[in-house]
């Protein structure tokens, strides 16, 4: 039926072309860029063919980034599972309030990012923060801790503040798929005389993986592209610590002024996206079949 | 007149036929029930009528007009779904409403066809309700309400009652065939139960596998099976089926059989061919109903082995050997001291008893 | 189900141990917007405040075009969720239910939009909103944050769609009513809680939008909160009382919306994460 048809399409058009227009488009015009060698926005440049690609490869800085990228991304999938699957399951107990836990848990990511930036920032600091007094009052440390004065404590600092920010709506999917394991097999496990401890590892482990695998690839894509968190904290240091691919391809781009090696930074970095991306897809197909 | 005729039917999935050459026609006023095991096609069959499934080949005409390419609302028909399907956030005046509100009908038009189907299914005190403030029966009066106040050519009902609890399901059914009867309307009931097709049905359509097996009056279905499936799955208890030796024919045509599971050596039955040749091993089927009170005239006396027996109050039945294939059930009646690990007298008569082929077909 | 002494413990101890993270920071916070300057950055920090003042915020609003920022971030953010939900509600509903050439491919392709880093666009889309005029304008954030909507909008629509029972849908058809109309008057009362939670993850997207706010807009007149907010921790870099109060001003939006509406979203995330 035609008809139908040509109303189906009315109804995607206008999100499809938003998309294509907003999103499509520009990709292409990145790659286009990548080929050029552009310096500042709006400037005319010459077609350099795969010269910035070159370039970017040999670059060890570049290298450096990637790694960071990595660690960032792998860090932050570890321990915002961990702090996600604490809340869930906390969460999908039954205890007064629990209701409105459940609604307000989810503060810390419904809050603008440069709040976050401004609590941690004023928590952390040597000066007048509340972490480091606190911290020395307990006799932890004797001496203030410079939480961002250098490469690994800034980094570190910085996977903490991001897996705080966004643990909360992790841990409110992995409730969802929670939910949705019958209550009555843990009521079967205690008849058979199952501890909490085992009821976790036999039932809750096993059931909730494949939420857990997809919340791991969604989340991984969502980290890798952190950038104001990182920027507004630490700009990639101290010398460069912090420096992820995303604030590289900032920085080049506008305060290198050299955009067509930042368009070349993107596309490489999208690949590397698309390809863990479509892995991860598959692995996820394949263990979903082997079921 | 609103009479339906299918042609050469057909519905695949690929290589899967779900629907195989389906030729049936309904006459005006009839109530005809589609009944067979889970996945033989009666839903997707009644969905294809409806318009909400399309044919792969084949065509569907009402009252003569071919609406197979024709949208469901304008085939002029009404569908009663199995759960119901109400608009859970209007009110049952608006559920009633919303298809003549489709089609244009004027509100102070809409507001009197609602009330008059409303006054037919006794729903006036639950115009302004939703749905979830009613109970099941209700919400099923208020889904026929919804068909009839289209006052469609044809009726369809997907498994109506399947939702409902026993007692409410035995009075439904005795509203829906007062409704037909009061209506006068053709309509086309589909439902796994075979007693629901038995009571209502004025024909009986018995499909497996996406084919109709046999079509016919519950009776013509009980008595006159064309073959084994057909006669297993009317009745309950089932048809009970044991394999036969032919010893030689009568002049007439009959067959005189052995039947070591009844311990009858020379048992005459007529089929329903007399002139049709018999081949290879074929079989017999008795009802368990169709087992009569020893010393009954005209018939073989059988002792039968009692397994296990049910005392169900005026009936009893009776198992020879429960949990095996072999196993006869024979219906009793009077005997309700009756014990397990004891023997049963009874008569069979060859005019209640079927024969069938190997490949089930009925002789 | 009766939890042993154990459990109970744990329970007791995992529910702490999350209050503590999530709510001692913006207690702090809170609690510190009130505080006079020198108690904030006393040697000894305080639990609970011993002075009380006002002349934080009375800074920040009069001071700073915060205010201005406040109404911009509004209007984005508002735009942003009307416009996210006329495009996505459709478009939802088709990918769910209606034929048409290549529905599953563009369906996957849309959820691959966020297999890509923004940074990648933000430099052609910065070319291309120069040229149209667009660069400094509340329009082109709103577009920036309709598009990064749609996709998990989309996506999280059609899980509730399809929560509806096929054949409310079929009875409509049998009604007679054409797509539109079920869209219209059936699926979308049906689906309330799922708007409601995707509004408010467009609302909230919106708001908090950083990167390509600071990108786009460069006039004070048009900033927006987060832009305008890191504007002054440059500014003011060691006020601290005025970035606090800042921060619990920035809070207030979306905490009074969460405070109304906060409920479904959450269950619509919980509940439709359903694929």
């Amino acid at each position: 039926m035609p008809k139908s048809q040509a109303l189906a399409i009315a109804f995607v058009a206008p999100a499809l072309l938003v998309l294509a227009a907003i999103l499509g488009w520009p990709l292409v015009s990145a790659v286009l860029l990548s080929l050029q060698d552009v310096k500042t926005i709006g400037s005319q440049g010459q077609w350099i063919g795969f010269q910035n690609y070159a370039g970017v490869i040999s670059n060890p800085a570049f290298w450096r980034s990637v790694a960071m990228s990595v660690a960032w991304v792998v860090a932050n999938a570890v321990i915002q599972t961990v702090l996600a699957l604490v809340a869930a399951l906390t969460l999908h107990q039954n205890f007064p309030g629990v209701k409105i836990a459940r609604t307000w848990i989810i503060l810390t990511w419904i809050v603008p990012t440069v709040v976050v930036v401004i609590i941690w920032r004023w928590l952390f600091s040597t000066s007048g923060g509340m972490i480091n007094p606190l911290l020395m009052q307990t006799g932890i440390v004797e001496r203030p801790v410079g939480f961002f004065s250098t490469p690994w404590t800034a980094m570190a600092t910085l996977i903490f503040i991001n897996s705080w920010r966004w643990f909360p709506f992790i841990a409110l999917m992995m409730l969802a798929g929670l939910t949705r394991i019958p209550s009555d097999l843990y009521e079967a496990a205690r008849i058979d005389g199952a501890n909490g401890w085992k009821r976790f590892t036999r039932i809750t482990w096993p059931l909730l993986a494949p939420t857990l695998s997809v919340l791991a690839i969604v989340g991984t894509l969502l980290s890798f592209n952190v950038f104001d968190i990182i920027w507004l904290l630490t700009a990639g240091g101290p010398a460069g610590g912090t420096r992820t691919l995303p604030v590289m391809i900032y920085e080049t781009a506008f305060k290198g002024y050299r955009l067509s090696e930042a368009a070349t930074i993107s596309v490489f970095a999208t690949i590397l996206l698309m390809v863990f991306a479509l892995a991860a897809t598959r692995l996820l197909a394949r263990e979903g079949e082997n079921r | 007149m609103a009479e339906l005729q299918i042609r050469g039917l057909r519905k695949a999935f690929g290589d899967t036929e779900v629907i195989s050459n389906v030729d049936l026609t309904v006459k005006d006023g009839e109530f005809v029930v589609f009944v067979g095991p889970s996945g033989c096609g009666k839903s997707t069959l009644l969905r294809m009528i409806a318009g909400l499934e399309t044919a792969t080949a084949g065509n569907i005409s009402i009252d003569g007009r071919d609406v197979s390419n024709a949208d469901p609302s304008k085939r002029g028909i009404a569908m009663v779904f199995q759960t119901y399907a109400l608009y859970p956030h209007m009110t049952v005046e608006e559920n009633m409403g919303f298809g003549l509100e489709m089609s244009g009908v004027p509100s102070a038009e809409r507001k009197r066809l609602v009330r008059k189907a409303a006054e037919t299914l006794h729903l006036e005190p639950y115009l302004a309700r939703k749905p979830r403030q009613l109970s099941g029966g209700q919400r099923q009066r208020v889904a026929i309400g919804r068909a009839i106040v289209r006052d469609p050519k044809i009726f369809l009902f997907d498994e109506p009652l399947s939702n409902l609890d026993a007692e409410l399901r035995v009075r439904m059914r005795i509203e829906i065939a007062k409704l037909h009867s009061d209506l006068g309307a053709t309509m086309i009931y589909v439902t796994h139960d075979q007693v629901e097709a038995m009571t209502l049905a004025s024909r009986i359509v018995v499909l497996r596998d996406g084919r109709i097996e046999q079509v016919g009056t519950p009776m013509e279905l009980y008595n006159d099976p064309d073959n084994r499936f057909v006669a297993g799955f009317i009745g309950s208890p089932k048809m009970n089926f044991v394999p036969v030796r032919v010893k030689g024919r009568t002049e007439s045509g009959a067959v005189k059989l052995e039947v070591e599971a009844l311990g009858l050596k020379d048992f005459a039955i007529l089929p329903r061919n007399p002139s049709a040749p018999i081949e290879g091993s074929i079989f017999l089927g008795i009802r368990p109903e169709h087992f009569e009170p020893a010393g009954t005239a005209g018939g073989a006396t059988v002792r039968l082995p009692v397994g296990a027996i049910e005392h169900l109050g005026g009936i009893s039945y009776a198992y020879s050997d429960p949990g095996q294939e072999t196993s006869l059930a024979a219906e009793i009646r009077g005997m309700p001291d009756l014990k397990a690990g004891s023997e049963v007298t009874l008569t069979v008569r060859p005019q209640t008893c079927l024969l069938f082929s190997q490949s089930g077909e009925r002789l | 189900m009766r939890r042993s002494l154990a459990s109970n413990i744990l329970l007791a101890f995992s529910i702490t141990f999350l209050v503590l993270l999530i709510g001692l920071p913006f207690w702090w916070v809170l609690s510190g917007s009130f505080k006079l300057p020198q108690e904030i950055i006393a040697r000894v920090p305080t639990m609970f405040p011993h002075s009380f003042t006002l002349q934080h915020f009375g800074k920040l609003l009069s001071g700073s075009d915060y205010p201005v920022y406040m109404a911009n971030s509004l209007i984005v953010a508002g735009l942003s969720t009307v416009i996210t939900l006329v495009l996505a509600v459709p478009a939802a509903y088709a990918f769910f239910r209606l034929a048409f050439p290549g529905r599953e491919m563009l369906y996957r392709a849309i959820l691959l939009a966020y297999a890509f880093p923004s940074i990648v666009v933000l430099i052609p889309l910065f070319g291309m909103f120069a040229r149209i005029g667009l660069i400094d304008t509340l329009a082109a954030l709103v577009i920036i944050n309709v598009t990064f909507a749609l996709p998990f909008s989309i996506w999280m629509l059609r899980s509730f769609f399809a929560s509806v029972p096929k054949e409310i849908e079929e009875a409509a058809v049998m009604d007679g009513a054409p797509p539109t109309v079920i869209l219209r008057r059936i699926m979308i009362p049906l689906v309330t809680p799922g708007i409601a939670s995707v509004g408010i993850f467009a609302f909230i997207s919106a708001w908090t939008e950083y990167v390509f706010a600071s990108v786009l807009i460069v006039s004070d007149a048009r900033r927006t909160v987060p832009v305008g907010f890191s504007g002054i921790i440059g500014q003011y870099q060691i006020d601290w009382g005025l970035l606090l109060a800042g921060a619990g001003l920035a809070v207030l939006p979306v905490v009074i919306l969460f405070a109304l509406v906060g409920r479904w979203f959450v269950s619509g995330l919980t509940e439709g994460a359903v694929k």
